[in-house]
């Protein structure tokens, strides 16, 4: 903005006195132009060719503006409308922003086997490659026949290892629940300084429900100990249901 | 709308049923037994069956235009839900920027009719003649 006006203003900042930016110093006009002098649209010259909205209708009408061009219609779609909202997309834009969006590929396609967070072009399942390569795909699908299924006679046994792990691999939601089930039998580590992220222990807590019996079971223990709360311990009826 | 949902709906179901019998030849493959070759048999069938299904969803679907941008996220392993993130903050941003600059450019234009009112004063009574007084605001 600042390298429009200085552009626009350039001339004046040259000739006029420091300090007003804009060229427009309050209480100091220039001395009016005499009436016989060309006028301010006079001394640009006309150019020809532009590519704009129509002249004004030319002639007298338009005098002494003889490039004075039509006001923008204020209908026009522009960005002094908040687009989002006029596009209703409110919604999406409060869904997709307003939380933390997972980074990781997993986390969109849970359900998904295999290790699909690594790159695809590592093992060459990149998306990219199927433009980049387009597959010839003018056959059509036809089921295996008796004679055709017997290319597919496997030996028996299982497969090496390396290939083993290709196929088979674990869940990623499973994996996870088990680490957190391990954890939470190990109460230490959660105690650990090294935890540092305060939220996200305070969400394991929360969600995790033998976290909770074990606190329990503290309270449990604490109360039978203490003589100011003789009763309470009998006082919970699901209290060995827990256990 | 309701349609497009159920046509992505369609493919989605076919695609995972898809994924599930792959996985599920996997598992056979990955320690093969003899009793197990007729399964295996059906297995590549339902592949088979599978990648005609999902053939078939194309035709319903071929309107339906994917930004590249979005491969370039899901090949590195990422959540494409960033890039409509990215996508919707970007136009947020280029959109305040925009008004920016109008809103700036709409003061200027007042200004400059301010003040040209004050040294032309008849050449700008011509012009609010023409244009009416509605420049400056």
């Amino acid at each position: 903005m600042t390298e429009m006006f200085s552009t626009l203003f350039g001339q004046n900042d040259a000739q006029g006195p420091p300090g007003s930016s804009l060229g427009f110093g309050p209480g100091k006009p220039p001395p009016p132009l005499p009436q016989n002098q060309v006028s301010l649209t006079g001394q640009m010259p006309p150019q020809h060719g532009d590519e704009g909205p129509p002249l004004r209708k030319p002639g007298a009408m338009n005098e002494p503006f003889y490039l004075l061009r039509e006001l923008p219609v204020g209908t026009e779609l522009t960005g002094n409308t908040n687009l989002i909202t006029h596009y209703n997309l409110e919604h999406a834009y409060n869904k997709f922003c307003g939380k933390k969006v997972k980074e990781k590929l997993s986390n969109f396609l849970p359900e998904l086997p295999g290790m699909i967070d690594c790159p695809g072009t590592q093992d060459g399942s990149s998306l990219r490659s199927l433009i980049d390569k387009t597959p010839v795909c003018g056959n059509s699908f036809s089921p295996l026949t008796g004679a055709l299924l017997t290319g597919f006679r496997l030996h028996t046994g299982p497969l090496p290892e390396q290939y083993r792990l290709m196929h088979i691999q674990p869940p990623k939601k499973k994996s996870k629940h088990k680490h957190k089930h391990h954890r939470t039998q190990d109460p230490l580590p959660q105690e650990t300084p090294s935890d540092s992220d305060p939220k996200k222990k305070k969400k394991k807590r929360d969600d995790d429900p033998d976290r909770k019996k074990k606190k329990k079971d503290k309270k449990k223990k604490k109360n039978r100990h203490s003589p100011d709360h003789p009763g309470l311990a009998g006082s919970q009826p699901n209290s060995n249901s827990l256990r | 709308m309701v349609i497009m949902a159920e046509k992505f709906d369609n493919l989605e179901e076919h695609l995972e049923k898809f994924i599930e019998n792959i996985r599920q030849l996997g598992i056979i493959v990955s320690d093969f037994q003899p009793s197990s070759q007729t399964g295996l048999n059906q297995k590549l069938n339902f592949m088979i069956s599978g990648l005609q299904d999902i053939e078939k969803c194309r035709q319903q679907l071929h309107e339906i235009n994917v930004p590249l941008e979005v491969f370039e996220y899901i090949d590195q392993g990422r959540n494409p839900q960033l890039y409509t993130k990215e996508c919707l903050e970007r136009a947020l941003a280029r959109n305040e920027q925009v008004k920016g600059k109008i809103d700036t450019m709409t003061k200027f234009k007042s200004l400059l009719i301010s003040e040209l009112s004050k040294v032309f004063p008849e050449d700008m009574a011509k012009y609010k003649a023409i244009h009416g007084e509605d420049a400056p605001s």
